[in-house]
């Protein structure tokens, strides 16, 4: 029901815009495509009104004013300047543009929680349904409009307006000063316009800088339908069959929506139906010609009946066509409705809507159980009411907007239905709340701006911190000015770097600015999002390549289009998040109670062959901080290389995809010009060797052992060998195995990364933490070469530290807690994991007792922080596994292993626990949070930057 | 009445398509004459009316219309004096509207047109009147579109409208020129009651050298954009079409022109 009441209070409004188009194209006859502009121009004077304070009403007469003037000045231009009305029209349309972006200030104003005209209607309403009530009262006031503007053309003004439109020489030799009426008429044309366009912003909740996009031709269509089936000569008859044209024109694309059609087609049927009625009224008419002056119920009747026959056709085609696909055999109570709706079709949207649909299903939906509907804007503002409107009326349980105008489009006409948003930059700039935790009681979603700051950083390291940046973007996006403001704001850190913009308003005008740019000399295009430009990249990418300029961007996707790096948010990210709130939302939990999300994980990408191209040599740290890469070496052969893990555990994992990024990040990828055989020991030593054996026999040219055992394995193995070298990684100590006996003295076909524990790192944290305590107590198995080599580092430099350190051996598991409780006894202050395998295995022991006795414990395993441990220090595995993978290319481009001496992986991890602390009264220092990568809160891990002002102002000192 | 001092008008100056319309033209016409103009294709007879008008403003010289400098007024401006009937009947009346509205707007000429409702019940009953005139049974038929109406009823229906407010100035150009013989005849008479019932200064430009010779007091012969001759009432009545003819068989002889052009002429009036 609220599809069709909308469509009609949509078409009622905007029947105001088609009386002011009929009165320009057949009254006036001239086709004025001013009221593209004008239309915008009212939504914008009166939307910034009301957002200062003025009373709706009275921001509906200066938005009238408003579009008077802008039809003034065609008209000027037209009849004084003697210019082409249809160019004139165009001319002041575009100028328009820019002049309503001054107005807003920006590209969309929201008015979401300001009065509009419509509240005065419903405080009169006497319990009825909102929009049926708004319905009633904008008949009402539409009829009466029609009638009042009727009238005026039975006026001495009115009839000479119209009779210059009918035959302006006769105009002239009466004595009518042809020129000023036609100013007159083209001004009270758009005047309607303007009103129309501040209406429609206060009833859909926005002014937007797209919004008059196309406005001229859906009114247009409008008249032509109005036209086609009512043709009395009447006045009257003439200005309601423009205010009806409209509402079937606003009906027809509610029933298009409401048949299923795909969004893509609205175009072709608007041209159909028009086509449909012009034919129906022509067929009709020629029987009838000479009724000419009666009512002409039978062509109305015939017409009406022709276009319901078709609509119930192409219904019954769609239904055709959706057969099977949607049906569900589970009956409709026991199965959950979303509605999902994008503004258009782009990567980044498209992205979040598969990642969304793949883990609904991963979280157990299936159409069984949910049924999803989703539609597509195809960018026309208006059709995103009108698919709100449908969501309404098939009574959706949980409405998914994905994109920022759809977003404003559900938050101004879904009340009471939960929304859940998606991929929106910014939602406190529509007002869908105030905070994450403040918010509309029906909304809530994942959100997060293009990481400007990540990108300049980004950027900078590749190219140094002086020279010249140009940036293209759209000033009628509204995503894009916001990002643009952000780099803007970035750049202030970076004095010399010197910021070109060229702005456009189509991608038809990229090219030009891409060039105009390279023209002043910039080293660099640095490209925020924007709908425009992204969308025909191309342009840009083309004159940089000429120019061999790099082009850095927020999108990874586009980055295979030629760019050299990307810095952007991971969207599948942003769609799953949402998943799982809608899910929560559909097992009964409120919008209100579900904080807004904000997406951090990035997806930083770099393009080899770009790099290649532009000759620019990319550091080690550059490669380090990507994890997608396009482009890869050309190699003669395949090589070989067996990657061998002890165990499945998840700091290998992060080594391996470290690992995995070094390779790729100096042009080695799995399957293109290498090929990479996993082995997985599985925690069974003997396996190991025969794991070695097994790659040996393949030929494998590179061995990469992760963990000791695996390390020590292939020194017995392959120790020595010429044709296999041997890149080890994930292992504290390779000198205690044989493999090496300083960096450089190393096996010859042997190098690799070892991640000794940062002990003095550890003891450096604890003394900042704890300056009061000295003792230190580590539980350790003696006969654990790894532990012993620890325990040895540790003893070598703790009395420099003015520390102590109290030791406690074991041999095997069951003898942990015993050991915990004798350094109580010896006076141990603190306890330490220094990384030993006993002791993780009965680490639970070990953590109890620290607990008992309100003892902080440190650990050097990251997997520990969980367990009643107040902070970890260990080796970051992913900076390991990926200066390992460096080392492997290095292998891969032809150097040899003796010549590369073993690295130490210098880069630690922090993690805190808040619970441990609150539970031992320990509060953190703010230095300490920010150099932390985790912190666990209620046991979540969290990222520091993420957390809260509250929480921070409880956790810290 | 009208008055013209050194009026020339040349179009398209220093091209190719340069054509000299009007040349030092000496006029006056007074009140209440009615002066008909015939002359040849290109001789400046509609250039001359139009100057009335005021389509376009001359090169040099001046026009007085009821002792009023008129030169440089716009052809609206000029409408509060002077009233005009195209040759095409479409011209002169708005045909998706009605008779009566049209009749209504014809009389709202040298008004101001204010967004007041005028057009009322009285109002057309008055119009029905006037248009009983034309005895065309037109009066039953005021809401009709004049789109409905046939060539003849249009002029006359605009023959009307250019009467209705007694204009200082009527300007007639080739108005049944268009139209059937029937038609035309029912037309000219209507022009003669009109113009004799309210003394209406006139100007008519014909192609019919008969109606240039029975109809008005006054008539004009021009030839390449000069008034060539004035034939005054008295003469006029002794004149036949001969006479016209001899008068060019002069010209000839004085001007030089060549056979060719009287072919010409005889070709346009007979």
């Amino acid at each position: 029901m609220e599809l069709w009441i909308g469509a009609l209070v949509l078409g009622l409004i905007y029947s105001i815009m088609t009386i002011g188009v009929y009165i320009s194209y057949k009254i006036l006859d001239f086709a004025d495509i001013t009221v593209d502009g004008s239309f915008t121009l009212g939504a914008a004077v009166s939307a910034v009104l009301i957002t200062l304070g003025v009373d709706p009403f009275t921001s509906l007469i200066f938005a009238t004013l408003a579009g008077g003037l802008a039809g003034m000045l065609t008209g000027l231009i037209h009849t004084k300047m003697k210019v082409n009305g249809l160019l004139a029209g165009i001319l002041v349309m575009i100028a328009l543009y820019s002049i309503n972006l001054h107005i807003m200030g920006r590209s969309n104003v929201p008015l979401l929680q300001q009065p509009n005209f419509m509240s005065f209607f419903l405080a009169f309403n006497p319990n009825l349904p909102e929009e049926i009530w708004l319905s009633i009262c904008m008949l009402f006031v539409i009829s009466a409009f029609a009638c009042l503007t009727s009238l005026f053309f039975k006026t001495d003004l009115g009839l000479t307006l119209r009779a210059t439109g009918d035959n302006s020489i006769m105009s002239s030799a009466l004595g009518v000063n042809v020129d000023s009426i036609k100013i007159f008429g083209i001004a009270l044309s758009n005047a309607l316009v303007g009103l129309a366009g501040g209406a429609i912003a206060q009833y859909q909740g926005f002014a937007d800088i797209g919004m008059g996009i196309g406005m001229v031709v859906n009114g247009l269509a409008a008249v032509i339908i109005g036209e086609a089936l009512i043709k009395m000569p009447s006045i009257y008859a003439k200005i309601s069959s423009a205010a009806i044209g409209s509402i079937l024109f606003r009906f027809m694309i509610a029933f298009a929506l409401f048949a299923g059609m795909n969004p893509i087609d609205l175009k072709l049927l608007t041209a159909l139906f028009v086509l449909i009625t012009i034919f129906i009224s022509l067929s009709a008419g020629n029987k009838v010609r000479r009724k000419k002056f009666v009512l002409q119920k039978k062509r109305v009747i015939i017409g009406l009946v022709a276009v319901t026959a078709g609509a119930v056709a192409f219904v019954a085609v769609n239904q055709l066509f959706d057969m099977g696909s949607n049906k569900s055999p589970i009956p409709d109570g026991s199965r959950k409705r979303i509605g999902i709706v994008q503004v258009t079709s782009n990567g980044v949207l498209d992205i979040t809507r598969e990642a969304l649909l793949k883990e609904l299903e991963k979280i157990g939906y299936n159409t069984g159980n949910l049924e999803i509907i989703q539609k597509n804007a195809n960018n026309d503002l208006a059709n995103l009411n009108s698919i709100i409107d449908d969501f309404n009326t098939s009574k959706v349980d949980v409405i998914v907007t994905i994109s920022t105008p759809a977003t404003q489009a559900a938050l101004s006409r879904a009340k009471n239905i939960p929304i859940v948003f998606a991929t929106i930059a910014n939602p406190f700039i529509i007002k869908a709340g105030t905070s994450d935790t403040e918010h509309l009681p029906n909304v809530t979603g994942t959100y997060g701006w293009a990481p400007m700051d990540k990108t300049m950083e980004f950027v900078t390291q590749i190219l140094g911190d002086k020279f010249k940046i140009g940036i293209i973007w759209d000033v009628g996006q509204a995503n894009a000015e916001f990002n643009v403001h952000n780099l803007k704001e970035e750049l202030k850190k970076y004095p010399n770097i010197e910021l070109f913009e060229a702005n456009i308003s189509s991608t038809t005008d990229i090219q030009q600015a891409a060039v105009s740019l390279i023209s002043k000399g910039i080293n660099a295009f640095v490209l925020p999002p924007d709908n425009t430009l992204y969308s025909a990249l191309d342009a840009v990418l083309k004159a940089s390549n000429n120019a061999k300029i790099p082009v850095f961007l927020n999108d990874v996707e586009r980055l295979e289009d030629g760019a050299l790096g990307s810095m952007g948010h991971d969207y599948t990210s942003s769609g799953q998040e949402a998943a799982h709130i809608v899910d929560r939302v559909l097992k009964g939990e409120k919008p209100a109670n579900i904080p807004f999300f904000k997406y951090s994980k990035l997806t930083c990408g770099l393009n080899l062959n770009a790099a290649k191209y532009l000759g620019i040599k990319l550091d080690k740290e550059v490669v380090y901080k990507a994890n997608y890469f396009v482009g890869t070496k050309k190699v003669q052969a395949k090589k070989k290389i067996g990657i061998v893990q002890f165990a499945m555990e998840p700091n290998v994992e992060i080594c391996k995809e470290g690992l995995l990024n070094g390779l790729a990040g100096y042009g080695y990828k799995d399957g293109d010009n290498i090929e990479i055989i996993y082995k997985n020991a599985n925690a069974d030593f003997p396996m190991i060797n025969a794991i070695m054996q097994d790659l040996i026999a393949r030929d494998v040219d590179i061995i990469v052992p992760l963990s000791t055992p695996v390390v020590q394995s292939s020194v017995q193995q392959v120790g020595g060998r010429d044709n296999t070298s041997v890149v080890f990684t994930y292992i504290y100590d390779p000198y205690k195995i044989g493999a090496a006996k300083s960096s450089t003295d190393h096996l010859p076909n042997f190098t690799g990364v070892a991640c000794f524990p940062p002990m003095k790192e550890m003891f450096d944290l604890i003394k900042e933490m704890y300056p009061e305590k000295k003792k230190v107590g580590v539980v350790w198995n003696s006969s654990e070469a790894n532990s012993e080599s620890v325990i040895k580092f540790i003893r070598g430099f703790v009395a420099s530290k003015g520390m102590e350190l109290i030791e406690s051996t074991v041999t095997n598991p069951s003898e942990v807690l015993d050991a915990s409780n004798a350094l109580i006894s010896k006076g141990a202050e603190i306890f330490l994991n220094a990384g030993d395998n006993t002791l993780n295995v009965a680490y639970d022991s070990f953590a109890k007792v620290a607990a008992d006795n309100n003892i902080p414990l440190f650990s050097a395993d990251a997997e520990t922080i969980y367990n009643n441990t107040i902070a970890t220090l260990g080796p970051d595995y992913y900076r390991t596994g990926f200066d390992g993978g460096v080392y492997l290319a290095r292998i891969l481009d032809g150097e040899k292993a003796a010549k590369i001496p073993i690295m130490q992986t210098k880069e630690t991890l922090l993690y805190l626990n808040r619970d441990v602390a609150k539970r031992l009264n320990y509060k953190f220092a703010n230095t300490l949070i920010k150099r932390a990568s985790k912190i666990v809160i209620d046991s979540t891990l969290i990222s520091p930057e993420k957390l809260s002002v509250n929480i921070l102002k409880e956790i810290s000192k | 009445m009208i008055e013209f001092k050194n009026f020339s008008k040349t179009f398209n100056p220093n091209t190719i398509n340069e054509v000299k319309a009007l040349i030092n033209i000496n006029l006056t016409i007074n009140e209440g004459e009615f002066v008909t103009i015939i002359g040849t294709n290109g001789s400046g007879k509609s250039t001359l009316l139009n100057a009335i008008a005021g389509t376009f403003v001359g090169d040099t010289g001046n026009v007085e219309i009821d002792k009023n400098d008129v030169t440089f007024l716009k052809e609206f401006q000029r409408a509060d004096y002077l009233a005009r009937v195209f040759q095409n009947p479409y011209s002169g009346t708005a045909p998706n509207m009605s008779i009566a509205e049209n009749l209504h707007l014809s009389m709202l000429r040298g008004k101001k047109r204010l967004p007041l409702y005028n057009l009322r019940k009285s109002k057309k009953n008055k119009l029905s009147e006037i248009v009983k005139e034309l005895e065309m049974q037109l009066e039953d038929r005021l809401d009709n579109i004049i789109g409905s109406l046939s060539g003849g009823q249009r002029q006359a229906i605009t023959l009307l409208m250019s009467v209705i407010n007694k204009p200082k100035v009527l300007l007639l150009d080739e108005h049944t020129a268009a139209l059937d013989p029937k038609s035309a005849s029912q037309i000219i008479k209507l022009t003669e009651k009109f113009i004799e019932r309210d003394n209406l200064t006139s100007v008519m430009v014909t192609h019919s050298m008969q109606q240039a010779l029975t109809l008005g007091n006054r008539t004009i012969m021009m030839y390449k954009g000069n008034i060539i001759e004035d034939i005054s009432l008295n003469e006029k009545k002794r004149l036949t079409v001969d006479d016209l003819l001899d008068r060019f068989a002069e010209l000839r002889k004085k001007e030089k022109l060549t056979d060719d052009m009287i072919k010409d002429f005889k070709n346009e009036y007979f």
